[in-house]
């Protein structure tokens, strides 16, 4: 009896572990959809496509150099050059209007997974940690690079808080966000900013899709089951929420890694949708705002 | 403008002429291929229709409506498989759980306008998915379940089915074309007016005592129907039902087919639905990488024709028809779109 309870522990901590460092990757990519949608009122349905193209480069990458580190530095800086890109000739011409950009954006989903399935091929693959090992931590033996993973996306994210709040740009992001009209008469290159908020969204996910790619498969679907997960976590976490965001992702992933110790996967995602539910429909405003926008 | 309505009548005049000669002229140009390929645009561009009257008339952008496609599908295959219905019993099993499913649902998500409908709707239709993944004995998960078709009309001892491909045509172009008429008629009566005053401006709606909660609900529902009907069609169309088409990216295509068609027009969806269709069936054929063309031509619709094709159509003939009358005015024509002689 007791030596199940252990068990059952273990299982718990292990999962609950899983769930916060997953977690912390959705964070990122979430954080990313959230800026997009925040400052260009664009529902970029293409970004869990954005996520998996991360992870697909830090393959590609890994097999051009044979070094995966090189990955976490190079993977970002294409994905924002085809962020810019991206943005310039897909989301520009449509000025903002909300109900077209989901039309762009799913054309711009369908063509990356169908330029990935055709350069990188349909079967999923599984790629090696670049470093493996366990460490004992609370009692369980614990995967070396998961930890690593998690210090990285935590990295990243007070990166990319410290980024918005003390330079130039990051405040002007802010400062088009809240008044574009008035930005824009203060001399705020409007139309740069967007394109580089458009460009640090898709790095963003970028880069979660390097971190993530040794712990999940890379896959042309991979971003698929990811893309209603970010907007859960954009919405719960209230819209234009940044700090909101994240914790929301990070709080769903853990409930969903503690609910599976004692049910199935798709039991867990099934409850973690009825509460997303339940916010929205109790506090549309998100769980962390005190007033509806 | 009359002119393009009297040009408009005949292209539809036409046009209704061209589908009730489907099952004898494109076997005759092409094969007898096209004539299920034509059936299924028919039972997509229904689909694509109740986004439609969400979007296009009431101004909310449901990113869910697989879940009443699914239902409508799962009511026909559940009702043959498990319960033993026959084809009658079985339709109105299929469109009656769609609807039932839509109030319920629209009780909800009708509270929350715009960013949050499109999120609630997506949510409630990736809770039915996976519960319709996990419930596998009575859904048959993704693999779904098929079934055999019973009869639809018999008398004494002939019968009509699913079987005769002709009947089948007929029996599609029937249903979908009715449900047109049927909005149709919604749209051009009192409570289609009371939907696109929703749209424009809700709180204004309101103050002329319209009950918007209500009159949001009632479209929903009729968008559920909408949905239903088009998937109890396509369950007998396929003989089967299948989890895999509650996915929120069916849902997904038809938001596309119904912007790239037209938002806001009868038609529209149809032919977005169409165009799409036909590229993905000529293309796919040739070359396994079709959705990039499919994905390039929904961008591109968006970035040249934003009123879809139908506003293109009606922008350039409306274009056409001042320049012939020397006329210098413009009929709603969007500025962006408006090119100089």
């Amino acid at each position: 009896m007791r030596g199940s309870r252990v068990v059952m522990i273990d299982t718990l901590l292990l999962l609950a572990m899983n769930g916060l460092i997953w977690g912390l990757i959705i964070a990122l990519i979430a954080l990313g959809l959230s800026v997009i949608f925040g400052l260009l009122d664009v529902i970029n349905i293409a970004h869990g496509d954005f996520f998996m193209v991360g992870t697909v480069l830090a393959w590609a990458s890994l097999e051009a150099t044979g070094n995966f580190w090189i990955g976490f530095i190079i993977v970002p800086l294409i994905c924002l050059v085809l962020g810019a890109l991206i943005q310039v000739a897909v989301i520009q011409p449509i000025r903002g209007v909300a109900a077209l950009s989901i039309v762009a954006t799913f054309g711009l989903s369908l063509i990356l997974q169908e330029g990935v399935r055709m350069t990188f091929g349909a079967t999923p693959r599984r790629m090696l940690p670049p470093i493996s090992g366990t460490v004992p931590l609370f009692g369980i033996e614990y995967e070396l690079y998961r930890l690593l993973a998690a210090t990285l996306s935590l990295v990243a994210l007070a990166t990319f808080f410290w980024f918005l709040r003390n330079t130039k740009i990051g405040t002007w992001m802010r400062a088009v966000r809240h008044d574009r009209d008035t930005a824009t008469a203060m001399g705020i290159p409007a139309k740069r900013v967007y394109i580089f908020t458009f460009a640090i969204g898709f790095a963003l996910a970028g880069f979660g899709g390097v971190v993530a790619a040794p712990i999940t498969t890379v896959d042309f679907r991979g971003g698929v089951d990811l893309l209603p997960v970010c907007f859960i976590a954009v919405i719960i976490g209230g819209l234009g929420n940044l700090p909101g965001t994240a914790a929301a992702a990070i709080l769903l992933s853990l409930l969903e890694g503690i609910i599976q110790t004692v049910a199935n996967p798709t039991v867990a995602r099934i409850t973690s949708l009825v509460l997303m539910s339940a916010v929205l429909l109790v506090r549309p405003q998100g769980l962390f705002k005190g007033h509806v926008k | 403008m009359t002119n393009r309505i009297v040009i408009e009548r005949f292209v539809l005049v036409a046009f209704a002429a061209f589908m009730l000669a489907v099952p004898w002229v494109v076997p005759a140009l092409v094969n007898t291929f096209w004539v299920s390929v034509i059936s299924e645009i028919l039972i997509w561009s229904l689909f694509a229709a109740s986004v439609n009257l969400l979007f296009g008339y009431v101004g909310l952008l449901s990113f869910g409506q697989a879940l009443f496609f699914g239902f409508g599908m799962y009511g026909v295959g559940i009702g043959i498989d498990q319960l033993g219905l026959s084809f009658w019993p079985a339709f109105g099993l299929g469109i009656s759980a769609a609807m039932m499913m839509a109030l319920v649902s629209g009780i909800f998500a009708v509270r929350l306008t715009w960013h949050y409908f499109a999120i609630i709707t997506v949510v409630f239709s990736l809770i039915f998915y996976f519960i319709a993944v996990t419930m596998k004995p009575l859904t048959g998960g993704d693999d779904g379940i098929n079934f055999r078709l019973p009869s639809t009309f018999s008398f004494g001892g002939s019968q009509w089915s699913f079987t005769d491909a002709t009947f089948q045509y007929f029996f599609i172009l029937a249903t979908v074309s009715v449900c047109f008429y049927l909005m149709h008629l919604v749209v051009c009566s009192a409570l289609g007016k009371a939907f696109l005053a929703i749209r424009d401006n809700d709180v204004r709606a309101s103050l002329i005592g319209l009950n918007v909660y209500l009159l949001r609900l009632t479209a929903f529902v009729m968008a559920g129907f909408l949905a239903g009907v088009a998937g109890a069609l396509f369950a007998f169309f396929g003989r089967y039902a299948s989890a895999v088409y509650m996915f929120y990216h069916v849902s997904g295509e038809a938001v596309v087919w119904a912007i790239v068609g037209g938002a806001g027009t009868l038609f529209g969806p149809f032919i977005g639905t169409s165009l799409l269709i036909v590229i993905r069936e000529l293309v796919s054929t040739r070359w396994e990488h079709h959705s990039l063309i499919v994905g390039m031509m929904a961008i591109l619709v968006v970035i040249l024709a934003p009123k879809g094709l139908v506003g293109l159509w009606r922008d350039g003939l409306d274009r056409l028809m001042s320049r012939d009358a020397g006329a210098t005015t413009e009929f709603g024509t969007d500025p962006n779109l408006r090119v100089d002689p």
